[in-house]
């Protein structure tokens, strides 16, 4: 014989909490705003220079977040939820690109529920497009460490790349805003302007015109420009100014970066880069990197060392002590440095820095 | 001569020698169209040497195309022996799925002489594939191969891109959104083996449904990120939800995160599962004892429901973010289900069963490479209101890089005679050793925050 009870499911504690969770969900619901009070463009910028230069287009007509801190190594930004919030009504979103972003962009815009900001949407804007990319490796392997396939993707570096940057951004604020379409082409030409006088000088500027300089370094005759073009019997390289002049002196002199992040702003400015204290991109540096790194500082081949303020010091405190190298902590992004407040200070403080840890060390070695 | 003198020659100089000068700025509207369109044919000039300078590149095969940058958009200058392109390169390769493939190599012992557990096993194998389907919807595909079983699709599932009201549907099979540790892949646990509760209560594959998910991001004035997921489905899971009527399971998840400063979060979360359930283990063994297989039938569809809390906090310094942080993280779980019994008088009795399981746990990162992990668990078992089990565990993690770990685990697990019985396991207590390696290649996709 078989006694069965069969009791029925009770009122459980689970469907409370069903009815609970929809009840707060739609009193949540109702108690949003039934419209945008706020009228300006929202967009989300994931870097700090991003963001920069974002604002400086965009002015007062956008509503600008940055996700990012200029403190923190861009290759390794959490994805947190509350990024999503931001993105979820965001008009623009803005990335670098080349897939530095790729280990938490798509997380927090698949999350975001936003059609516009993902990839191919309307508000995505991918600030890498029309960058001359560098070192993109011909063969892909991560025996070659953390590698970017696309190219090295810290083109901001390089402030001429700023320029066609801020060109892009002001296309898609254009588009996202119609109507601001002609404050944004104001604001664009007025960074630009800026930042002619400030990578060239003012004086430069006003005798050659920005635009002829910035094709002339974009193309790589610059220098021939500059020796080749007088004015009242003397070069017009007399006149160079800016980050660029404060630079010149120190052409080819070498330097050693902690990670393989300075390649655009070593051509512009003409410093050349020897090593790094990254064995392979990504990889921490071994005892025996460390080694071969110290005999190549102590046989002269650099005596400047570029760390950045997010990565340990232990590695470049010891070269500093065992080889003498001087070792500069500079930001790389807006915000990196208390005084990097946007992206002219970033470009003055940085080549200031770097001005006055080559003065001290006299002429550039000789040879490569 | 003056120095102002010098300089006003020397503007005159450079605005008759240069035909871009600045001067242009200044100059009437006629003469700057000029101007403009001087700047457009040097411009074309421009592009057309670069176009040349290309085509006898690629005519020596040395330089990858790319095409002529327009005016307003120059060019920078390039070391020589770096690779060319303008912007991302692009092949119909790249339509290919995001693939990776993951192991876990695992080694176990068992200090209590447990030869049973002792050896080394390639635990599980995972080849993952991820991409969009189309403009609204995008696909995850996650084939488990597990050690000495057969090979099974441990996720496969769409998920939509554009539905409205901050809405997104997930459909195929997937890990439900049970609390926090539920929805983890084996080789993105913290530590070797998940706590004792989860598999006591959802067994060693998760609970994991086929059906749909439905999740809504609840918008509010705050702006605080509030997720509530609603899933129905069939579960595919052993223990709590393992009746062969292939009755629905749901599941209700309300998730709450809340940023606390720059470097520090706390996400809040909430769970109730219900569905129903089949006969257990003992019962079956039970009936087969009595030789009442053929006679008495047992019920499978008896309710049970499982509820969860979960709690986590983490901090991150911003500056230090790969170098140092702190989180702990804990679930409590509640199971209340109809069990049925052979009582003395071989009758088929039934009655409410509840217990309850969690775990804490606590990780600090201290260098970049390695971490330190605590967990403390505790656990009862949905069929029985007197097995209980609690154990401490300490992990290791080392990180070469993002690609690679390998860890160290040893675990104390102390048992009460019947839940020791349960294991088969003549002592009440057992240490356990664990090493793991966990290598992955290709392009796996970010894991969630």
């Amino acid at each position: 014989m078989t006694r069965l009870h069969r009791v029925p499911c009770r009122r459980s504690l689970c469907a409370a909490l069903v009815r609970s969770s929809i009840v707060a969900a739609l009193a949540a619901l109702a108690a949003v705003p039934p419209a945008r009070a706020d009228a300006r463009v929202k967009v989300v910028a994931t870097l700090p220079n991003i963001g920069a230069v974002a604002s400086a287009v965009g002015g007062e007509r956008i509503d600008l977040t940055v996700i990012a801190s200029g403190t923190q190594d861009a290759h390794f930004v959490d994805p947190k939820p509350s990024f999503i919030v931001k993105l979820r009504s965001a008009d623009l979103l803005i990335v670098n690109g080349l897939d530095l972003e790729i280990g938490w962009v798509p997380p927090l815009t698949q999350g975001a529920r936003n059609p516009k900001i993902l990839q191919g949407g309307k508000g995505y804007m991918d600030a890498s497009s029309g960058i001359r990319v560098v070192e993109i490796p011909s063969s892909l392997s991560r025996s070659e460490g953390d590698v970017h396939p696309y190219g090295n993707p810290h083109y901001l570096c390089d402030p001429l790349n700023a320029e066609i940057v801020a060109g892009t951004i002001a296309e898609a604020l254009k588009r996202a805003d119609p109507a601001g379409a002609g404050v944004y082409e104001q604001n664009l030409k007025a960074f630009v302007g800026r930042l002619h006088e400030a990578l060239f000088g003012k004086e430069l500027v006003k005798l050659a015109g920005g635009s002829k300089l910035s094709r002339e370094a974009m193309a790589g005759t610059l220098d021939a420009f500059l020796d080749g073009t007088s004015i009242g019997g003397a070069p017009l390289r007399k006149h160079l100014g800016g980050w660029l002049g404060t630079m010149a002196p120190f052409r080819d002199h070498p330097i050693v970066t902690y990670h393989k992040d300075y390649s655009y702003f070593a051509a512009r400015f003409g410093v050349r880069v020897v090593d790094y204290v990254e064995p392979k991109p990504g990889i921490p540096p071994s005892a025996k990197h460390l080694e071969e790194l110290i005999g190549r500082l102590k046989a002269g081949e650099a005596r400047v060392l570029v760390t950045r303020p997010f990565v340990e010091h232990r590695s470049t405190d010891a070269l500093a002590e065992r080889t003498g190298v001087v070792v500069l902590t500079l930001p790389i992004e807006v915000g990196g440095d208390p005084q990097a407040t946007d992206y002219f200070k970033l470009f003055d403080l940085v080549t200031e820095r770097l001005a006055t840890a080559f003065g001290g060390e006299g002429p550039a070695p000789k040879g490569r | 001569m003056r120095p102002m003198g010098l300089a006003r020659a020397a503007a005159l100089a450079a605005a008759v020698m240069l035909p871009e000068a600045s001067a242009q700025d200044e100059a009437p509207p006629d003469r700057r169209e000029v101007e403009e369109l001087k700047a457009q044919v040097q411009a074309l000039r421009d592009q057309v040497q670069a176009l040349q300078q290309q085509i006898e590149a690629l005519a020596k095969g040395s330089v990858a195309p790319s095409p002529p940058a327009p005016e307003s958009l120059p060019q920078p200058t390039l070391a020589p022996g770096q690779p060319v392109a303008a912007g991302p390169t692009r092949s119909p390769g790249l339509m290919n799925p995001a693939i990776s493939g993951v192991f876990q190599l695992i080694g176990n012992t068992s200090l209590a002489g447990r030869d049973d557990l002792n050896g080394f096993d390639l635990s599980e194998a995972e080849v993952a594939f991820e991409s969009t389907v189309d403009p609204y919807a995008k696909m995850n595909l996650y084939l488990s191969f597990p050690a000495d079983e057969s090979p099974e699709v441990e996720e496969g599932y769409a998920t939509t891109l554009t539905l409205p009201a901050s809405l997104q549907l997930k459909g195929g099979r997937f890990k439900s959104a049970f609390g926090k540790w539920n929805t983890l892949h084996t080789h993105a646990f913290p530590t070797v083996e998940r706590p004792d509760a989860l598999a006591a209560f959802f067994g060693e594959e998760s609970l994991t449904n086929d059906g749909l998910s439905l999740s809504w991001l609840i918008p509010n004035p705050a702006g605080l990120y509030i997720d509530t997921t609603t899933e129905v489905g069939t579960a595919r899971e052993g223990v709590s939800f393992n009746s062969d009527s292939r009755a629905l399971t749901w599941t209700e998840h309300l998730a709450f995160f809340l940023p606390a400063g720059d470097n520090a979060t706390v996400e809040l979360g909430g769970t109730a599962s219900g569905g129903q359930t089949g006969p257990t283990e003992s019962l079956l063994g039970d009936l087969d004892a009595a030789g009442l297989t053929e006679t008495l039938e047992p019920d499978d569809r008896l309710p049970s429901n499982v509820y969860g809390l979960d709690v986590t906090w983490k901090w991150k310094p911003l500056q230090q973010n790969t170098y140092r942080s702190f989180s702990w993280q804990t679930e409590a779980l509640l199971s209340r289900r109809r069990v049925q019994a052979l009582d003395p008088g071989l009758f088929l009795t039934e009655s409410t069963v509840g217990s309850a399981g969690g775990y804490t746990y606590v990780e600090g990162q201290w260098t970049k490479r390695w971490k330190l992990g605590l967990r403390y668990d505790l656990s009862g078992f949905p069929d029985s209101e007197v097995d209980r089990l609690w154990g401490a565990s300490g992990v290791v993690r080392f990180i070469p890089s993002e690609f690679q770990e390998l860890r160290f685990q040893a675990k104390y697990t102390r048992f009460n005679e019947s839940a020791a019985l349960r294991f088969g396991a003549d002592d009440e207590d057992d240490t356990r050793l664990f090493f793991e390696w966990i290598p992955v290649i290709g392009a796996h996709g970010a894991h969630k925050y």
